[in-house]
């Protein structure tokens, strides 16, 4: 199962190992290799990921009793959710996802020495520190109040969603000006991003590597990579607006009194946030196609379905955006149009879950780590999928709306849909990565504990918003009391799952270091990075593969 | 690598597009909704040519105050029973209560929002901003009718209610005209007239 000992296939001319590697500062701070760019990208994935699972903690100690006990206002745990969505959407999931695994196995799964544009790379990447230390900041700022410091009202409190009038006349500090600057960064570092991985994958395939032969990750990210390219600049406005709307005298975009509308917001924010969750979810599905395949010993059944299902996915989820504003008040037939058109997205979606059922049917499956998160991630996505597709009636929406269960659904399809996927990846490249391998016992039970945790804390949610339970307030009634108190449950649980994980990293990297070899996971591994050394070479293909015909996806 | 280059101009124009369409979307939201009367907007003409036909409506009256307006402002009556193509009359009362005049403007909407384009203003005190003297009242009329080919539309069969809101905002001064909304092209009070 592990540390297979590879067949060594030279694909490189002698002397290529010769990288002339920069030193320490100039290698990890003026970088434009993308390997070390991806591997910046996971390590700040990782802080984002433990800040953000802090501030979830947190309200989860807090929502475990009835009462105020934590927190010592209403608003700052109001900013502990905002600040939680925000971290972890766009400073832990795209940066792991598409900045961490795409930089890293994109160019090298298409056979390209590099990216497009590496310099442009590094800025991508270093936009994203800059853009989290700005949201950092927003805690310690006015956010209720115009100014002085006060934890009742430092931060801002409106939301990951940041609707008007809230987000404008409810916040008049600099809090919220800080997150909107930060959130052009990061959109624009996604954006630079964007443009890069299309370039390279449009432009810099290996000779024989065409659209069709491509990897099903490297597809993902081409796909997401247009949603990027389509949805962000359309956030980006809405923040510029928000931001004029925002000074005294200035612009009414969204003002009623000024004749605006703060529906208007609505629209322009979920035209960005649909598109956002496929963003999030797609790059998973590359993995896992990946890991499925390898692991069962066989291509991935109905490659090109699998590829245009992504293709589909992508291109409804920008017709779908209102299903998140049913209760806005709109018109019948405009309700049924999205009604129906979110329907449909379960058609390419279910094509994905089919096939990777039949990927493994008759395979000779082995349930090795990487393998053990991919199936618990088709599993939790379809249990997610599933209440989406409950969600997406506009006349159940009508009960649930804002309720806990839209909570679990999204958890299920993102905290545990792409989460898993992430750590799908992280396992399944390990060796790829870092050229030693993880330490089993401990990554098991980093799996066994995080897949037990979450499930304790987000299904229960499920009773909770069927019963009615709001979501986004700090406190409840006693009838609440039971599955709030099992759901936080959940969250320790989860909290010792994240100390196994941390505990795999210093063991696997430290104190064992056991090596792998090129491809340790043996025959069904049958990308490019599988023919490279592990970790690989500073500079790969200095002379490109060559895709033959007869190869496989 | 020039095919890279042409790639990254490509890009960058459909990233700049994206970004364009996000700030024109408030201008082309403002057109469409006026012209169509989507998202409640109540549409306004001249005058009242349609015919009175034999089924009513209850329209009820709401109102509201932005929050830093000491104004009070009520309607003077709850509901006002009406036929189609029968202008109606209704009265609201607003009251400066603070210690200084102030100018305000209303903005309206119409509930069931599929009853708005059928939901037509000839006078309204919301086409004017109000200047009221501390502790001064006025009386605000506004003259409406509902088009009687609403009828005609089976979607609307079950509308028997149909809600007038106002909101009062403050007027920052020389800044913000009053509301304006799209005038009907005249079509629908011709025909009606037949």
């Amino acid at each position: 199962m592990v540390a297979l000992p590879g067949e060594n296939i030279s694909v490189e001319p002698s002397g290529y190992a010769d990288d002339d590697k920069p030193k320490f500062f100039q290698r990890w701070f003026y970088s434009t290799n993308h390997k070390d760019i991806g591997t910046l990208y996971l390590i700040f994935g990782i802080i984002s990921g433990l800040i953000g699972g802090f501030l979830s903690y947190m309200m989860r100690m807090e929502l475990a009793a009835p009462g105020i006990d934590v927190f010592d206002s209403e608003h700052q745990y109001l900013v502990y959710v905002s600040m939680h969505g925000l971290i972890m959407i766009f400073f832990m999931v795209m940066p792991a996802l598409i900045g961490g695994f795409g930089n890293w196995f994109v160019p090298i799964m298409i056979g390209a020495p590099d990216m497009a544009f590496p310099r442009m790379n590094n800025l991508s990447f270093w936009l994203l520190p800059t853009a989290l230390i700005c949201l950092l900041i927003s805690f310690v700022m006015p956010g209720t109040a115009t100014e002085g410091y006060d934890v009742a009202t430092n931060g801002f409190g409106g939301s990951w969603v940041m609707y008007p009038p809230l987000s404008t006349t409810g916040h008049p500090g600099p809090a919220f000006d800080f997150i909107i600057i930060g959130l052009l960064a990061a959109g624009f570092s996604s954006i630079f991003g964007a443009i890069n991985f299309i370039t390279t994958i449009l432009n810099m395939r290996a000779p024989g590597m065409t659209i069709h032969k491509m990897p099903l990750f490297a597809w993902s990210v081409l796909v997401t990579a247009f949603l990027l390219l389509l949805a962000l600049p359309v956030l980006a406005a809405a923040l510029f607006m928000l931001f004029t709307d925002r000074i005294a005298g200035g612009t009414g975009f969204f003002d009623p009194a000024r004749g605006g509308d703060p529906q208007m917001f609505q629209h322009l924010f979920w035209f960005f946030g649909h598109p956002e969750v496929y963003i999030m979810i797609l790059p998973a599905f590359g993995i896992v196609s990946h890991i499925i395949s390898t692991f069962s010993k066989k291509p991935i059944f109905g490659y090109l379905g699998m590829a245009y299902a992504m293709v589909a996915i992508g291109v409804v989820g920008f017709v779908v955006w209102a299903h998140h504003m049913y209760t806005v008040g709109m018109d019948v037939n405009l309700k049924a149009y999205f009604l129906a058109a979110t329907l449909v997205i379960a058609v390419p979606t279910g094509v994905k879950i089919f096939s990777w059922l039949a990927t493994m049917w008759g395979g000779s499956i082995r349930f090795s780590i990487p393998m053990q998160w991919a199936l618990a991630f088709i599993f939790l996505f379809v249990v997610g999928g599933v209440t989406g597709v409950m969600l997406a009636n506009a006349g159940v929406d009508a009960y649930l709306h804002d309720t806990y269960y839209v909570v679990a659904h999204f958890h299920y399809v993102l905290s545990m849909g792409a989460v898993f996927g992430i750590f799908a990846g992280f396992y399944y490249w390990f060796g790829k990565m870092f050229g030693v391998q993880y330490n089993k016992w401990l990554a098991g039970a980093h799996f066994w504990f995080f897949f037990i945790g979450v499930n304790v804390i987000f299904f229960p949610q499920h009773f909770l918003g069927l019963n009615g339970m709001p979501r986004r307030y700090i406190d409840y009634p006693e009838e609440f009391a039971i599955w709030n108190q099992v759901s936080s449950f959940g969250a320790q649980i989860t909290l010792v799952g994240v100390g196994f994980f941390f505990a795999m990293l210093f063991v696997s990297l430290v104190v064992q270091r056991k090596k792998v070899g090129d491809n340790y996971w043996g025959e069904g591994a049958t990308t490019l990075e599988w023919t490279l050394s592990s970790p690989p070479p500073y500079h790969q293909f200095n002379t490109l593969p060559r895709i033959e015909d007869n190869a496989e996806h | 690598m020039p095919s890279n280059r042409k790639t990254l101009v490509v890009l960058s124009a459909i990233g700049v597009t994206m970004l364009g369409l996000g700030f024109a979307s408030d201008p082309l939201y403002d057109t469409f909704c006026k012209v169509t009367g989507y998202g409640g907007t109540p549409k306004i003409a001249d005058d009242n040519l349609s015919e009175i036909i034999d089924r009513t409506v209850s329209v009820e009256f709401d109102s509201n105050v932005a929050q830093d307006l000491p104004w009070d402002f009520k309607p003077d009556q709850r509901r006002l029973q009406v036929n189609l193509g029968q202008s109606g009359l209704a009265y609201y009362t607003v009251k400066n209560v603070g210690d200084e005049p102030l100018t305000g403007v209303a903005n309206f909407n119409v509930m069931p929002i599929k009853a708005a384009p059928f939901f037509i203003k000839t006078d309204c005190f919301c086409f004017e901003e109000q200047t009221i003297q501390p502790g001064a009242e006025l009386s605000l009329p506004v003259i409406f009718f509902v088009d009687p080919q609403m009828d005609e539309d089976k979607r609307l069969d079950d509308v028997k209610t149909i809600t007038l809101s106002y909101t009062f905002f403050p007027t920052e001064e020389g800044t913000m005209p009053a509301q304006k909304p799209a005038k009907t092209s005249g079509k629908t009070t011709a025909a009606a007239t037949n």
